[in-house]
């Protein structure tokens, strides 16, 4: 299987590759900068972990920086939407400019990568899978995530309705609706900001990085075929 | 060329489980005579695309066979 992913250098995304590799899968890894784990992995995976910098700010290069240079005329069976810009603040400090750069990298460069995945698996007749990386702040409310919030809003809209549009064709969309994981993007909270965000789950501590990766494994390949149109939560029971 | 795009036009209608062409002609209208859908015609898009190079709904809207011609060629 030929997986593409986003934010492959670091978190929850280089836990995702690598459960892909351990399996012998093909991982098409995109991140904005060259890192020695980049490098370990180009290392050690010569023949399956394949690499290129993107930032998704860009949104105009998608088709021929991605899809004519790097993936080329190679089947991809599925497409990970997880790399994400986290950009808390109350409402009334909302900076466009954040805002903005924010939905280019969640959302809208990601839905111009679905547009060439879909068209890339009708080309080569795959049932392929798009799974998107959402998160339990689109449904359960914190404060300073409205607008990051609202990213995982859309992409679950948008999710939905490919999986709808495109089902005929055997491709499913899904997403994994994560928890709160200790990873980068979560460092930024104080500790006791963390330990009111882990009251409120069942299990009463941080999301496992693995199980949001073997959940992400499962949806994209064939024993996931009849799940499509889903929001998968990984969230330790949040309530 | 000819050839080749009934060629693709088939092989869009044999994955649909349709009716293939045998006879081709530039009149053809691809929706009301050939029987594509809009999922079929991004197919098609894709197919000739990938052929030519070239996005034959990036534009505006292409209705028949001889307007594809005319536009790859």
């Amino acid at each position: 299987m030929n997986v593409l992913i986003t934010g492959v250098s670091k978190g929850l995304g280089l836990t995702i590759a690598l459960t892909f590799l351990k399996d012998g899968h093909f991982v098409f890894g995109l991140s904005r900068s060259r890192t020695k784990t980049i490098d370990t992995l180009l290392e050690e995976y010569p023949n399956k972990f394949f690499w290129t910098s993107y930032d998704l700010q860009n949104y105009k290069m998608v088709k021929s920086k991605i899809f004519k240079e790097f993936i080329g005329n190679k089947p991809i069976h599925s497409f990970v939407n997880n790399a994400a810009i986290a950009y808390d603040d109350l409402i009334t400090n909302l900076s466009d400019e954040a805002l903005i750069s924010m939905y280019n990298v969640n959302v809208f460069t990601p839905m111009i990568i679905v547009k060439y995945v879909i068209r890339n698996m009708l080309l080569h007749g795959t049932h392929g899978s798009i799974i998107h990386i959402s998160s339990i702040s689109a449904h359960t409310g914190y404060k300073g995530l409205a607008m990051y919030a609202s990213t995982k809003g859309a992409l679950e809209a948008f999710s939905k309705n490919t999986a709808r549009e495109w089902g005929e064709k055997g491709i499913r969309s899904n997403c994994i609706v994560a928890g709160f994981m200790e990873t980068e993007m979560s460092s930024a909270l104080s500790n006791e900001q963390r330990y009111r965000i882990y009251q409120r789950t069942s299990l009463k501590k941080p999301v496992d990085v693995n199980s949001v990766a073997e959940t992400v494994k499962f949806i994209a390949n064939e024993n996931s075929n009849s799940i499509t149109g889903q929001n998968i939560f990984v969230d330790n029971g949040t309530i | 060329m000819d050839d080749k795009i009934l060629q693709i036009i088939n092989t869009v209608l044999t994955n649909r489980g349709k009716k293939t062409l045998e006879v081709f002609n530039r009149d053809l209208r691809l929706r009301d005579d050939i029987g594509f859908d809009s999922l079929d015609l991004a197919e098609l898009t894709v197919r000739i695309e990938a052929e030519y190079g070239i996005d034959i709904f990036e534009d505006g809207i292409v209705n028949t066979v001889g307007e594809i011609l005319k536009k790859i060629k």
